[in-house]
């Protein structure tokens, strides 16, 4: 297992984590929580499990975001 | 106040689980028991007994079929939740906000999402689902990307266009073959005398209970991959969908 | 400090990290999305930890193909484990979502103070 990397993506998650809760327009949010599905895609790479990466991928990705853009754009935009 | 209260609360919960982290063994140790004694029994039998190359398809249908069954029933029932919740589908054009402002996707977008739409599906189809045994892939991921895939049709052609191509009357019968490839092939093992779920019949000997396995096997796959995508297309439909806007008085009715 | 330990055994801790930062945002953030979006990251925290386990040294996919030997694999049960938990956890996210809707479809707004304050006999 590559060390570099690892340690590379496990800060990426935890920036893209603490990015996504303190942002405050929630269109933003959305987008960097696919980011965040995103890093944990490839984590799952490293981490030797396909199926949990591809299944991640377009879950994370595919599904969940939509489902936030959609719910963000009928309701409230911004936070307050 | 409040918010000092949950800080205080959170450094406690956080010191007692990294001092239990602190005593767990390394990550990469290969002595630790669960290494030495439950890996090896379930990495050499378990092409032979779970029926597969792809060792967790044979884990998840096979050791734990129960635990999958009851994976396809989450995902049914949140799909009977979001249908209860946001109102059945009503006979006529559904509309959504962006397709109501009349402002349609760049060509580009269009003509991007028209070639790629047929490969991702054969992608999920013939490379997920049906090989899913002999390389990464299987049932529920076919499903996620078929999913995705329409859902990303529907971004860029609108959503009267999608439900024009998957009316309602298809996706209903679609939504149930999840459960019902599991149920079929549960109650073949009932019949044949033996427990629910079994893959090796004890009327058939030799090659040909290899395919009858493998058959069964690629049944449930297929299954749970249609039945997952086309919940999670109707999901987003559904979500989609607004009901507020008064239809054009000439509008066509299905 | 044993950095090298403490390198072995990042996963762990970021896991926790994560964990301990969804909590936070559950709690204290008042808008619904935002407390959905820290529901989700204290799934995903909780994968990362369960399938980190499982992980060997120098290890390869569990899938038999030519050439590997079944002592060089990773643990395969966790990983059938969590291609479950994925599921559930995108089950409830949309239910939870198509519930904000109707919530905000109700009340006007998506804020639990402002809810909570209407809702006061």
């Amino acid at each position: 297992m590559n060390w570099t990397l690892n340690l590379l993506l496990l800060l990426f998650l935890v920036t893209t984590a603490a990015v996504a809760i303190r942002l405050r327009d929630l269109l933003a949010v959305a987008i960097v929580f696919s980011a965040y599905s995103l890093m944990m895609a490839i984590l799952w790479t490293q981490l030797r499990a396909p199926d949990l990466a591809l299944t991640e991928a377009a879950v994370g990705a595919g599904v969940t975001t939509v489902l936030f853009l959609i719910t963000i754009f009928k309701t409230t935009r911004r936070e307050d | 106040m409040r918010r000092a209260a949950v800080i205080g609360a959170l450094l406690v919960i956080g010191a007692m689980l990294l001092f239990a982290i602190g005593k767990m063994p390394a990550m990469n140790s290969r002595n630790t028991p669960d290494k030495t004694h439950v890996i090896p029994r379930y990495l050499e039998k378990g092409e032979a007994e779970g029926g597969a190359k792809n060792i967790i398809t044979g884990v998840i249908l096979n050791y734990r079929g129960y635990d999958t069954m009851g994976e396809v029933t989450v995902i049914f029932s949140a799909l009977c939740a979001v249908v209860a919740l946001l109102d059945r589908e009503k006979r006529g054009l559904s509309r959504s906000g962006p397709d109501a402002s009349g402002v349609r996707s760049s060509v580009i977008v269009r003509t991007v999402v028209r070639f790629a739409f047929p490969v991702i599906l054969f992608f999920a189809v013939a490379y997920m689902m049906l090989h899913g045994e002999g390389s990464p892939g299987g049932g529920f991921q076919g499903g996620a990307i078929l999913g995705a895939s329409v859902i990303v049709f529907t971004l860029a052609f609108g959503l009267p266009e999608s439900t024009r191509r998957m009316p309602l009357k298809v996706r209903i019968p679609l939504e149930s073959t999840a459960m019902v490839a599991f149920l079929s092939m549960g109650i073949i093992g009932l019949a044949y005398g033996v427990n629910f779920l079994t893959y090796l019949l004890p009327g058939v000997h030799g090659a040909m209970a290899q395919t009858v396995r493998n058959l069964m096997l690629t049944v449930i796959e297929v299954g749970i991959g249609v039945g997952g995508g086309v919940i999670f297309i109707s999901i987003v439909f559904a979500m989609m969908r607004e009901d507020k806007y008064e239809l054009q008085p000439d509008v066509p009715q299905p | 400090m044993n950095f090298s330990r403490m390198f072995h055994n990042l996963n762990y801790a970021v896991s926790v990290l994560l964990f301990l930062m969804g909590l936070y945002t559950v709690a204290v953030k008042p808008n619904l999305i935002k407390k959905l979006i820290g529901l989700n990251i204290m799934e995903t925290s909780v994968f990362l930890f369960i399938v980190s386990i499982g992980m060997v040294e120098g290890g390869q996919a569990p899938i038999i193909v030519e050439g590997v030997k079944s002592s060089q694999m990773v643990n395969p049960i966790p990983q059938a484990l969590i291609l479950t938990g994925i599921v559930v956890a995108v089950s409830t996210t949309a239910v939870a979502l198509s519930l904000c809707l109707k919530i905000h479809e109700r009340y006007g707004t998506l804020n639990a103070a402002e809810i909570l304050g209407r809702e006061e006999p």
